[in-house]
């Protein structure tokens, strides 16, 4: 019975507070809701021993949900004043808060799901609105001089709810930068932290600065990672067909990206430090993962060689080309392994240069002095090199045919042009001792003769795979002009005195490697122009077929190219760039250590890892196998008592 | 062949000196002849050379292969007894199944406090030369000995297998509990030659790295191998990253 009454008091006692609060007003409300709920507590101490279930019951069942739900609207309204700039007792919420707690009997999830999510959401919804109406109504400047604004935004988000702002998902801070109203977003916080006069609230809020750095930072990251899933996802879907285009695509949007942040950065953000150190972070975490077993550097140097061939795949005015070419080596300066970039472009600046496949020399140039600016000198001196040759080249092509014009006896009957270039600007490239028919061998000859008349020191080196050679084929309908490789020049010609040749016949009168002669015959007899007939015919060379010239071969063209497969020659630019880095490794590590004479290994590794960082960021296992090997060496000794520690061996 | 017989049949020349100069009386000869360093090194010279003779090529200056393969037959030890190791350390030998005149008679003669001028001696001096390698300070030098014992002459690195075969001989001695995983490790990831400073930083590595690996420090400069290796154990779960 007593069970029975007690409750009955209860329950009458709490459904009291219910209409008692209803008649109570927004602040006033909360005053009483605070009174009462004290006083519950009071009797809730008293009793709770012997209704301990009861307690519990009629709160879960009965009076809080209503109870909840009229506190939570008046205590948001209450928060909505705040923020609009009335003043509201701090306290009074802060013992409204604790309500929550203790209705979760010390646990917060009642904290969390009933007040914070509420909050939160809450929260976002507030800013998403002011951004839009702020957006709509004012422009940045305006805010800038809105000193209440920015009391506000520093109350608001630096000091009072930072870390729920910051870290909760659908956070206000959160909602502006994916809704990307970033740019008001940006100028609160920037400008909060800026204009705030005293010293001591200036170090809370540029420590504020921090995270606010850091969400700036993984929000980059995050959009970049998905440009570079989407491209791997375009490369897998691609694989087939042999489209490169997806790779341009995503260098694009690489620079949109950038475009888009450095705009925050620079405007919103006016440039603070911690932003651009968020954005290149940023970056450099995505640039550096390679997309489909491409790295950032191939891509980069591939992006401008379609820009500046002949024929790429962009269109572009005079000024985008420029622009395009501006970004890259901005985004180049995030790529760590630059000397991967640098032998694929020169491989590329090789095939422009060659092949006459430049479309505009003052963008060549112009790429290179970008380069220069950003990376040094060295870094694009061979490039130069290059460059320069080829206009030495074309020199010293009018001097060869003026000398060719004073010496009549010596024309070979041919048109010759030879580009001099000069050894270790170029890539290396295979020079194999192919033999040239007789027509060729005097050009050779009387190039030589010329060529020794302007210098006497220097050794010629012939490298045939990069020539190429306009031949007439008299054909049995017609004579068609066949633009083709010198290798394949020299096999055609051997057709001149023999109907039928064997593969290794051939092979012993061109003197050729295998690898190069299936190249070479796959072109002339399995492709599009089968100048060649072989026996049998299949569409892959074996060394036991026969070829014969194909006299009823036609076409309507009169002006045919017949292109040799490329190489994959990713492997060997790799191969080249690894190699290139041991000798890099080597030398940082003689020349620190022969200024340091003894040296601790990690001192060592980090002196390495500084010197080499502007061309690209080795491997500490790579440094480690580098020392070794120059222990083995007699360069430098591991001291006998400390392992630690190096010595130069002068 | 003990010392007294060899008394027995020393030089008369030199008999003759110690007795001369002992006033013909056995008694001081005897004495001289004990007390005269010359004379003793001149004796043990002639028995050590001796003993050389008896093992050296019949061609060649040296002891080789088959020689030495004699001595320790001789001796009753294994030729792959790693107290042969420590014997070539004594003799300061430059290479494996090779003693030079110089390097074995030197060596004997520098083999400790008692005369070692015939087998007998010098068998009862291999349980000495044994506990040597308890001794920390001369195992490592030992161990450090024989990387350039058992390479290749003209070679700068140590051929794999043989490296194998000395480390297991070495660190049999040492208890080393991972030798075995070393040894597979290097089988099947490194089939290459061991460098000299791999192999001496093997020894730091083993006496200071304890065999749970928990005082390993990656960023340090151990030899890449090494790094490897630790790599190796985690991988193949012998170890679980603590």
């Amino acid at each position: 019975m007593i069970t029975l009454n007690s409750s009955m008091t209860i329950q009458a006692s709490i459904c009291g507070v219910l209409p008692s609060l209803r008649e109570k007003h927004d602040e006033f409300m909360l005053r009483e809701l605070v009174k009462r709920w004290s006083n519950h507590k009071v009797m809730v101490r008293w009793l709770s021993r012997f209704f301990y279930y009861l307690d519990r019951y009629f709160i879960a069942r009965r009076s809080l949900p209503s109870l909840n739900e009229v506190g939570l609207t008046c205590f948001r309204d209450l928060i909505d004043v705040e923020r609009e700039g009335g003043q509201i007792d701090r306290a009074l919420l802060k013992n409204v808060l604790d309500i929550y707690v203790e209705i979760g009997m010390g646990q917060m999830d009642h904290y969390e799901k009933d007040f914070e999510a509420h909050m939160l959401d809450d929260t976002a919804a507030y800013y998403s609105r002011k951004a839009s109406s702020w957006i709509l109504e004012d422009s940045c400047p305006e805010y800038i001089s809105e000193p209440k604004l920015l009391e506000k935004v520093q109350n608001e988000l630096l000091l009072v709810y930072e870390n729920q702002l910051l870290e909760k998902e659908n956070s206000g801070c959160r909602a502006l930068l994916k809704d990307d109203k970033n740019i008001i977003f940006a100028s609160w916080i920037w400008l909060g932290g800026r204009s705030v006069p005293d010293v001591q609230a200036y170090s809370k809020v540029t420590k504020g600065l921090e995270p606010i750095g850091n969400i700036f930072k993984q929000h980059i990251t995050d959009e970049g990672t998905a440009l570079v899933q989407q491209a791997e996802d375009a490369a897998i879907s691609k694989a087939d067909n042999a489209g490169g285009s997806h790779e341009q695509v995503f260098v694009r949007k690489v620079i949109e990206l950038h475009d888009k942040f450095m705009t925050y950065v620079t405007d919103c953000f006016n440039s603070h430090t911690i932003f651009h150190k968020a954005l290149k972070e940023a970056f450099e975490v995505f640039l550096n993962k390679g997309v489909a077993g491409s790295s950032s550097a191939e891509l980069l140097a591939t992006f401008c060689d379609n820009i500046l061939k002949k024929g790429g795949s962009e269109k572009l005015s005079d000024e985008a080309i420029e622009d395009s070419l501006e970004k890259v080596v901005k985004l180049l300066a995030y790529v760590s392994d630059k000397d991967l970039f640098a032998e694929f472009y020169r491989k590329k600046l090789s095939r422009r240069l060659l092949f006459d496949k430049s479309a505009n020399d003052d963008h060549e140039r112009s790429i290179l002095t970008k380069l220069k600016q950003q990376c040094g000198g060295q870094f694009t001196s061979k490039m130069e090199g290059m460059v320069t040759d080829l206009t030495l080249a074309r020199e010293n092509q009018t001097n060869f045919e003026e000398y060719l014009g004073q010496n009549p006896d010596a024309n070979p009957g041919l048109d010759l042009t030879v580009t001099v270039l000069t050894t270790g600007f170029w890539p290396s490239y295979k020079s194999s001792d192919l033999n040239l028919p007789a027509e060729m061998v005097r050009c050779v000859e009387v190039f030589k003769q010329f060529y020794q008349t302007k210098t006497k020191h220097r050794k010629l080196t012939w490298v045939y795979s990069l020539g190429s050679c306009n031949i007439n084929g008299k054909f049995g309908q017609k004579t068609i002009e066949l633009v083709v490789g010198t290798y394949q020049a020299a096999a055609l010609m051997l057709f001149n005195t023999s109907d039928r040749l064997s593969y290794s016949e051939m092979a012993t009168q061109l003197n050729l490697a295998d690898e190069d002669l299936v190249r070479v015959l796959q072109s002339l007899s399995c492709a599009k122009y089968k100048i060649l007939l072989k026996e049998p015919s299949s569409r892959i060379v074996s060394p036991t077929d026969y070829f014969s010239f194909n006299s009823s071969f036609t076409d309507r063209m009169r002006r045919i190219r017949i292109p040799l497969p490329p190489m994959d020659e990713r492997k060997k630019v790799v191969e080249d760039v690894d190699k290139d880095r041991r000798y890099a490794i080597d030398a940082s590590i003689v020349r620190i250590m022969k200024s340091r004479k003894v040296l601790g290994y990690q001192q060592l590794i980090t002196e390495c890892v500084e010197q080499l960082s502007r061309m690209f960021k080795p491997d500490f296992k790579a440094i480690k196998k580098r020392i070794e090997d120059l222990i083995t060496r007699d360069y430098i000794e591991r001291d006998k008592e400390n392992p630690q520690l190096f010595r130069y061996l002068a | 062949m003990g010392v007294e017989i060899g008394k027995q049949n020393e030089d008369e020349k030199v008999a003759q000196q110690a007795l001369k100069a002992g006033d013909w009386h056995l008694e001081g000869a005897l004495d001289i002849y004990y007390s005269q360093p010359q004379i003793k090194t001149l004796t043990d010279a002639r028995y050590l050379e001796e003993l050389y003779n008896r093992y050296r090529d019949p061609n060649l200056d040296t002891i080789n292969a088959d020689g030495i393969t004699n001595l320790c037959n001789d001796l009753q030890v294994d030729h792959e007894d790693i107290v042969m190791l420590v014997m070539s350390w004594h003799m300061k030998a430059a290479t494996m199944c090779e003693y030079s005149k110089q390097e074995f008679i030197g060596g004997l003669q520098a083999l400790g406090q008692v005369r070692v001028d015939s087998l007998e001696k010098l068998r009862e001096r291999i349980p000495y030369l044994r506990s040597e390698l308890k001794d920390e300070q001369k195992f490592r030098d030992i161990y450090i000995f024989a990387f350039g014992w058992a390479k290749e002459k003209g070679q700068k690195s140590l051929a794999l297998d043989t490296a194998i075969g000395m480390w297991q001989l070495l660190f049999a001695e040492k208890q080393w509990p991972l030798i075995d995983h070393w040894c597979q490790f290097l089988q099947d990831r490194h089939n290459k030659a061991i460098s000299r400073d791999t192999w001496a930083q093997l020894l730091e590595f083993v006496r200071t790295v304890d065999p749970q690996l928990s005082n390993y420090d990656a960023e340090g400069a151990w030899p890449y191998l090494i790094d490897e290796f630790v790599e190796y154990l985690y991988e193949n779960g012998i170890f679980q990253r603590g």
